[in-house]
């Protein structure tokens, strides 16, 4: 067997100068290789390509050939047909075909093609097929002999379409992260697509979510019995491998079993969670979920981009052609104008009298000009320069009113506390009050007198700012109180009145 | 309360919010004609969804032009009436960087949801090696300092545009150096992405054998819309055309319009400015050569005038002057067409040699050197064409009838108000 650097001079034909040409003639050879056709002359490898140009010259196929040969594509052979002419004979003639590293390399490619061809895709009836292998497993698992032929033939079938199915799941998984499709995608195709893969994810969603438990059920259902089963077919294909004694058939029968058991845990890991792992059934079902928002926004991105009738970046690449292909830049304004119309608007400014009254057929010649500020005119600048306004020291007058407020609270005190006793006094008694205590004991007064429903009635109350405490108990209806202030006599009812401060009562 | 007060109350709420719903309609109007491109983070975005419907409606009626509102932002396709401006592009673009920004916009259309600036740069490569690209002698490599700075004020204009928002990372450093960490990672805003290109059919459309050669041909390949073959279709046709002109460029001159485009003009000019600047609040100026809608606010245009700064004063100083020479007695005399006046651009720089002994102590470092009223003398020639005042010919610059409304007027003398008031009070008014 050749190592690995050997083979590499396989794909030396692919990555060469003449690769185009190289890949013609491996077409041939593989084409003759599906119709069981062994070897072929150089002259039918140039009749039977599918050459892009004018054929070649047949020296030209038999350096590629001999190359190949050299590679290891192709093994070479004497060629001992009859010939009719002198030169025919002196040619070295050979014929060729396929090595077995060739072949390798033509399936391997081949498949390389295919795999990055395929489009993502969950299959729906994968499904119902996995479903129906199960429930026929379980009947068969549930016969006193079963026939271990079907169980096999059964579980390869089982094999197969999960195979599949997981492929695609995986497929569709990377296929939905990248979203290459829709990147480079023609609109219609998108919107053709996009319909597709919704009925598509919608239907496969559907089911999934019934079939899931449907299988889960099979599968437990057949969890006691399918190690028995397992064996018996693990057993069946031993029996088919090579002849050997009996310690390679036990070995053989062990390593069948193996993979197996390997292959129904993974089938179990698909529609059960393992440990905190959420199955794979479960993890399809979030993606395909996912997929509709990831598709939706890849739409949103296309239509943006050709939110108008034309692609805009094509669009904008041609104005760039436009552009360089103007001759100066006044051409390249004005087409950037018309392209863009990004332009403000450009009017006259300043006009505060615009003569109205003024025929529409005065030249402008005739008419008063604009009137512009003569520090415009002379300047060039409409507001004054110079040193700004010196800010004005206002700490002098701030002290003056905070020695006034400090002041009249002083004032304001010294009358509370003429007032607000704690000690009942009558009215009458009260004497002479000067300016700022007449203002508190009014403001009280006032305070109170609004509480009582009627003339005769007690009040008690506390005042508006919570500080005071006040009661009044209207006297007999003829007693007569007086009090002088500064500016005049305050006469009424004499009434008992108690002021205390708020915080003396608690 | 009365049942009379009642609804003159309501009716009056009415007013407020009918007046409110005005003034948002026109601030919308007016943030879509600056910024027709407009992303959710624009200021107006609001008031431009709540006036969706209104807007719609309005630029689709008077100008032809459609606007498509969404929750991601709002596209005004403001397709131009007239083709020849040269001075209407991206700013300070050139034919150069319009390419990039084509490809990087090409390679964005196909970017995933993120992309980085390196990220970019390689797409970028990809598509600048393109065979008609190199074959027309375009060749953009990255491997410069100054293309990277390139590829980096094309990313800015994105940005800016809001096709890209930006996630990390910081361009001037990739500017500067090649290293890993020298990159930026940005949202690509697909819907932005998709509203950039205003073109009516798109370029790729065409099918080789018809594509458009010239470039004349590939303007109106851009903006030709369809046009429906009757007299109303042809007259709607020809109004939307002036309507765009009137709320895009700064005037119209009656002689720059072709005969039925003139006669429709001189006929409809005042219906129509009255349409226009009731919906955007400007003002018609109307003269005898044409007419401007002018803005009182100096906000709804690119390059303003008059304007404050260096540059602004010597493009007013030279509008004055060339004003002027227009205003001359005898130019009016000789003129039975005072176009005929031309100016060298050496007048001009001589002009502001003189300018700058007066008024160039006000003037920024850079201008008062010797020589700079070369410079000065350009910036203001290229200020003037953008604004249609002046035109740039073989002959030398010919200053636009429009130009005059910056001519120097007579000094207006005012009585202070003190003086005003004080011979009111002697009874001696200004009778």
């Amino acid at each position: 067997m050749r190592s690995v650097s050997e083979s590499a001079d396989l794909f030396r034909h692919v990555s060469a100068d003449k690769s185009e040409f190289y890949r013609r003639i491996m077409d041939v050879f593989a084409a003759a290789k599906r119709q069981y056709r062994l070897q072929l002359r150089p002259d039918e490898v140039l009749a039977e390509a599918e050459w892009s140009g004018a054929p070649p010259r047949i020296e030209e196929v038999n350096v590629a050939l001999t190359q190949l040969t050299v590679w290891g594509n192709l093994e070479s052979h004497p060629d001992t047909a009859r010939v009719s002419s002198l030169s025919d004979f002196y040619r070295a003639r050979f014929l060729y075909r396929l090595s077995q590293g060739g072949e390798a390399v033509e399936a391997a490619l081949t498949l390389f093609v295919q795999t990055l061809q395929r489009r993502a895709e969950l299959q729906t009836v994968a499904l119902e097929d996995i479903a129906n292998r199960l429930r026929a497993l379980q009947t068969l698992a549930g016969e006193r002999e079963p026939d271990v032929a079907k169980v096999h033939e059964t579980l390869r079938d089982l094999v197969r379409v999960f195979e599949g199915l997981a492929e695609n799941a995986q497929a569709f998984m990377a296929g939905v992260a990248r979203s290459i499709e829709l990147q480079q995608a023609e609109s219609s195709a998108v919107s053709t697509y996009k319909r597709q893969l919704i009925d598509y994810l919608e239907r496969f969603i559907g089911d999934l979510v019934r079939r899931s438990d449907t299988i889960a059920g099979h599968i437990l259902a057949l969890d006691p019995r399918i190690d028995v089963l397992l064996q018996q077919v693990a057993a069946r294909e031993a029996r088919d491998a090579a002849p050997g004694n009996e310690t390679d058939r036990v070995e053989a029968q062990t390593s069948h079993w193996n993979a197996w058991r390997e292959r129904w845990k993974g089938l179990h890991g698909w529609f059960f969670r393992s440990g905190h792992e959420p199955s794979q059934a479960e993890l399809l079902r979030a993606r395909a979920r996912s997929a509709i928002p990831q598709l939706l926004g890849a739409i949103a991105a296309l239509n943006e981009r050709r939110s108008g009738r034309s692609d805009r970046s094509a669009d904008f690449r041609i104005l760039a052609n436009w552009f360089v292909a103007c001759q100066n830049d006044g051409e390249a304004h004005r087409l950037a104008r018309a392209a863009f119309a990004l332009n403000p608007a450009r009017h006259f400014a300043l006009n505060m009298d615009a003569d109205a009254d003024l025929p529409a057929s005065t030249r402008w010649a005739d008419a008063p000009p604009l009137k512009i500020h003569p520090r415009l005119r002379e300047y060039g600048e409409a507001t004054p320069r110079g040193p700004m306004a010196r800010i004005r020291d206002r700490a002098e007058a701030r002290a003056r009113l905070a020695r006034e407020l400090a002041e009249e609270f002083l004032q304001v005190e010294a009358a509370r506390r003429r007032l607000a006793t704690g000690h009942s006094i009558r009215l009458s008694d009260l004497g002479e009050l000067d300016g700022h205590a007449f203002g508190l004991f009014l403001g009280l007064l006032g305070e109170a007198l609004t509480e009582q429903t009627h003339p005769e009635a007690a009040v008690s109350r506390q005042t508006g700012d919570g500080l005071l405490h006040i009661d009044l108990t209207p006297l007999a209806a003829e007693t007569r109180a007086e009090i002088s202030t500064p500016h005049g006599i305050f006469s009424g009812r004499d009434h008992l009145i108690t002021i205390t401060p708020t915080q003396d009562l608690r | 309360m009365s049942s009379a007060e009642d609804t003159r109350g309501s009716s009056n709420i009415g007013q407020e919010q009918r007046k409110h719903q005005r003034e948002e309609f026109r601030t919308a109007v007016r943030a879509l004609l600056m910024t027709p491109l407009m992303t959710p983070a624009h200021d107006e975005f609001p008031s431009v969804r709540r006036q969706a419907d209104v807007l719609r409606a309005w630029f689709s009626r008077e100008a032809g032009w459609p606007l498509h509102i969404e929750q991601e932002g709002a596209r005004l396709y403001k397709r131009p009436a007239e083709l020849s401006a040269t001075t209407r592009g991206l700013p300070d673009y050139d034919r150069r960087r319009y390419v990039l920004l084509c490809l990087a916009c090409a390679a964005l259309e196909r970017s995933e949801s993120q992309i980085t600036l390196r990220l970019l740069g390689e797409r970028l490569l990809q598509l600048a090696a393109e065979p008609v690209l190199t074959s027309l002698g375009f060749a953009f490599t990255l491997g410069t300092q100054h293309e990277r700075r390139e590829l980096v004020a094309v990313c800015r204009t994105l940005l800016e545009i809001g096709v890209l928002q930006r996630v990390v990372g910081d361009e001037e450093a990739f500017v500067q150096t090649r290293g890993e960490q020298a990159d930026a990672l940005y949202d690509v805003q697909r819907r932005t992405l998709a509203g950039l290109l205003a073109a009516v059919r798109g370029p790729s459309t065409w099918r080789p054998e018809d594509a458009p050669e010239t470039l004349e041909e590939r303007l109106s390949a851009l903006v030709d819309e369809h046009v429906a073959d009757s007299d109303e279709g042809r007259r709607t046709a020809l109004r939307h055309q002036l309507a765009r002109r009137l709320l895009d460029d700064p005037v119209i001159y009656v002689e720059t319009l072709d005969a039925e485009a003139r006669a429709y003009f001189v006929n409809q000019r005042g219906a129509m400015s009255a349409r226009l600047c009731e919906a955007s609040a400007l003002t018609a100026e109307h003269r005898a050569e044409g007419l401007a809608l002018v803005d009182e606010t100096c906000l709804l245009t690119d390059v303003a005038m008059p304007a404050e700064g260096t540059d602004a004063h010597a493009t007013l100083l030279v509008a004055e002057y060339l004003a002027g020479a227009l205003k001359r007695p005898d130019a009016l005399d000789a003129g039975a067409n005072p176009h005929r006046i031309e100016f060298s651009e050496h007048e001009i720089i001589a002009f502001l040699r003189d300018a700058k002994i007066r008024y160039g102590r006000y003037w920024r470092k850079s201008a008062r050197e010797a020589g700079a009223e070369r410079e000065l003398a350009d910036i203001a020639i290229e200020r003037l064409e953008k604004l249609q005042l002046v035109v740039r010919g073989s002959e030398g610059i010919r200053p636009l009838p429009a130009i005059a409304r910056f001519g120097l007027g007579e000094a207006e003398i005012r009585d202070p108000p003190d003086a005003r008031r004080a011979s009111i009070a002697e009874g001696i008014g200004p009778a």
